[in-house]
């Protein structure tokens, strides 16, 4: 599996660090905590999520992939994506 | 149903084994059924027989979108133990591991179920420190365990890396009772057993809905074999249980993720049991054919696909050179990858859904084999009785709300999360 | 004719990570070292410094001749629009040179070092033999110097010895 980061192009998923689902965002209150924490769509298909490229330029990136296939879709600075 | 005995062995024998009976009915679905177990793997197909024979329960079907023992049934490693150190764990482990003991026996069906041993090294002194308050844990609650010094390990695998520089083994627990049984044969015997009592397998049927009543109550299952109602209805579908609750709107602490193993071509017999290396993610048996059977940790991204990449077989197979150098000599047959239902506290789920009439057994993490036996008693007589089997009443879904997780790895889904 | 493969750990050179503030561009960081920096996984180069991009708004620089002192200096023209950090001595620098200098390191990495794919000018962040490094192409002889983290520097030599056999150490002092 690779994935395109957009600073350094086409890298071995290796060189990546994964941490989930990019849906969940961090509520304001301890309201919601259990949700944000716990509980996941887990989907079957297309999936959008972060991985840190720990080994490369050491952004965080949102990567579309397809959980059933492992192919990727395309991928973009986690700093600015829309959530 | 033929006894399997020496008897009907011999009788057998004399017309060419050409008279055999099936082992179980492959069943058309009814209309309706007092419960429907959807998910035809070891779990759910346990269930049914446990449903039938302890509760007298007999109008049960199981549902199973591909062939029985198809799924995570026939890609796991085979591993039975029960060496658990935490409340909540270690009784359900142990009844597993008494299920097992006695499983053919009650089956009349040889699950080639063989209690060769399962040895944990250890590497520092901090983590036989931790081996010792874990095998005394397990001592305290009625399960063998022994841990052994250097020279113990030696004795029983002379051949694994003693003194090499990064990780020298230090010593070990060992759990005798500990072993591996045939995957295959688990999921038959069960299937036998259940079918003989009434209930219909019914394969090649995928839930694709549920029934609700007027009040939200669960009352069928929709399928691709047409629309079966059922009074209860018991989900074991590790790996998609996510899929399938979402199609009660239901979202779980659980995500799919990829555990790969590999098998190597046959070999004369060489481990003495069940080997795990303490320092890396790596662990080996060798089946009674005599591949030698390994895996590792799981990928750790989200899959369906039943597959891994590279990187994961690179350090499944560094561990297994780092421990065992004697392998680098064996021709891998082949690898494959199993989807784990990991939930956020490593532990599984054995509880009723919060809908009526829903029951879920989920989240097995990469443990659920060992569990089998325990997993579908304890949920048979959650879905008969409506309360939790007094081994597993710490498999709460809302243990992750409450606070009352189970954390013993430590991690779940994600180590850096919990 | 090619030269022969050749393995040296470039001696007194300075380095110094800068990473744009939020909102600065390479443009602006360029007006006050006067080199442009490259805005991709590039160099670029005058006679002072060498400037590799290895993420966005961030830079490694490195000085041939530099001081002790030279972030320092680095810092304070970049004062408020960038945060400048001493990798001196955290980084060695070994240049790889001569015949078959791409065969070699492409053993051991994950991208593609071809001529056609990593020409001269072109840098990755990546890693080497599961090594982390700062990669680029100094020329066409072909010279790659690898940026890597000197504890790690007795590991790689490792590496290449196993992976270019018959080949002689790194003929200066490698820590």
């Amino acid at each position: 599996m690779r994935l395109p980061c957009p600073f350094c192009g086409d890298r071995d998923a290796s060189e990546f660090v994964y941490r989930g689902d990019a849906a969940p965002v961090r509520p304001a209150t301890s309201e919601g905590f259990y949700d944000y924490v716990y509980l996941r769509e887990n989907p079957a298909g297309p999936m959008r999520e972060h991985w840190y490229h720990a080994q490369g330029c050491r952004n965080w990136l949102v990567v579309t992939r397809d959980t059933r296939t492992h192919e990727v879709f395309g991928a973009v600075l986690a700093r600015g994506a829309a959530q | 149903m033929t006894r399997f005995s020496v008897f009907s062995l011999a009788k057998n024998a004399l017309s060419g084994h050409r008279l055999w009976e099936r082992t179980w009915r492959d069943a058309a679905p009814r209309d309706a059924y007092d419960v429907v177990i959807v998910g035809g793997g070891g779990h759910g197909l346990a269930t049914a027989y446990y449903l039938a024979k302890e509760h007298g329960v007999r109008s049960v079907a199981v549902v199973e979108k591909g062939w029985i023992g198809g799924g995570n049934a026939g890609r796991n490693t085979t591993i039975i133990r029960s060496n658990y150190e935490l409340e909540g764990n270690a009784a359900f482990y142990e009844w597993s591991m008494k299920l097992w003991e006695g499983l053919e026996q009650d089956l009349n069906y040889n699950a080639m179920v063989s209690q060769r041993g399962v040895l944990n090294l250890c590497h520092s002194d901090a983590q036989r420190d931790a081996y010792a308050r874990r095998g005394n844990a397990m001592r305290m609650n009625g399960v063998d365990a022994e841990l052994l010094d250097k020279e113990g390990v030696r004795r029983l695998a002379p051949f694994l890396d003693f003194d090499q520089a990064r990780f020298p083994i230090q010593g070990g627990m060992y759990q005798p009772r500990g072993g591996t049984a045939r995957h295959d044969a688990v999921v038959w015997g069960y299937a036998r057993g259940a079918s003989d009592r009434g209930v219909d397998i019914i394969q090649n049927c995928e839930v694709t809905g549920f029934l609700r009543g007027a009040d939200g109550r669960i009352t069928g299952v929709e399928t691709t074999r047409g629309v079966i109602a059922a009074g209860r209805v018991g989900v074991a579908v590790a790996g998609n249980s996510s899929r399938v609750a979402a199609m009660v709107g239901l979202r779980l602490p659980i995500e799919s993720h990829v555990l790969q193993a590999f098998v190597s071509e046959a070999l004369k017999p060489v481990l003495p049991g069940v080997i795990t290396f303490g320092a890396g993610h790596f662990y080996v048996s060798q089946s009674d054919k005599g591949g030698l059977v390994f895996g590792g940790d799981i990928d750790g991204y989200n899959s369906y696909a039943s597959r891994g990449n590279l990187p994961v077989v690179e350090d499944v197979c560094e561990g297994g050179m780092a421990i065992m150098p004697m392998i680098g000599r064996a021709r891998l047959l082949r690898s494959w990858g199993g989807i784990c239902d990991m939930t956020m506290d490593g532990s599984p789920i054995i509880d009723r859904a919060p809908v009526d009439g829903l029951y879920l057994n989920a989240g097995w993490c990469y443990g659920g084999f060992k569990a089998t036996p325990a997993s579908g008693w304890c949920f048979a007589h959650l879905i008969a009785t409506d309360q939790p089997h007094e081994t597993a009443t710490r498999y709460r879904l809302d243990r992750f709300a409450t606070g009352h997780l189970i954390d013993e790895k430590g991690q779940g889904a994600q180590p850096n999360l919990h | 004719m090619a030269e022969p493969l050749q393995i040296t750990a470039r001696g007194k050179v300075a380095l110094a990570t800068v990473m744009a503030r939020k909102g600065v561009d390479a443009a602006a960081i360029g007006a006050s070292l006067g080199l442009t920096p490259p805005t991709g996984p590039l160099t670029a180069q005058d006679e002072t410094m060498t400037l590799i991009g290895v993420g966005p708004g961030a830079w490694l620089a490195i000085s041939e001749y530099g001081q002790a002192g030279w972030a320092a200096m680095l810092g304070g023209k970049l004062a408020g629009i960038a945060s400048v950090s001493d990798q001196t001595s955290g980084y060695i620098v070994l240049r790889v040179s001569g015949e078959g200098a791409g065969d070699l390191l492409q053993k051991g990495a994950f991208i593609d070092l071809d001529r056609t794919a990593f020409g001269v000018g072109a840098a990755a962040t990546t890693v080497i033999a599961h090594i982390g490094v700062i990669l680029w192409k100094v020329d066409d002889a072909p010279t790659f110097d690898v940026a890597l983290f000197r504890s790690f520097a007795d590991s790689f030599r490792d590496w290449i010895a196993a992976s270019a056999p018959g080949l002689a150490a790194p003929s200066s002092p490698v820590r």
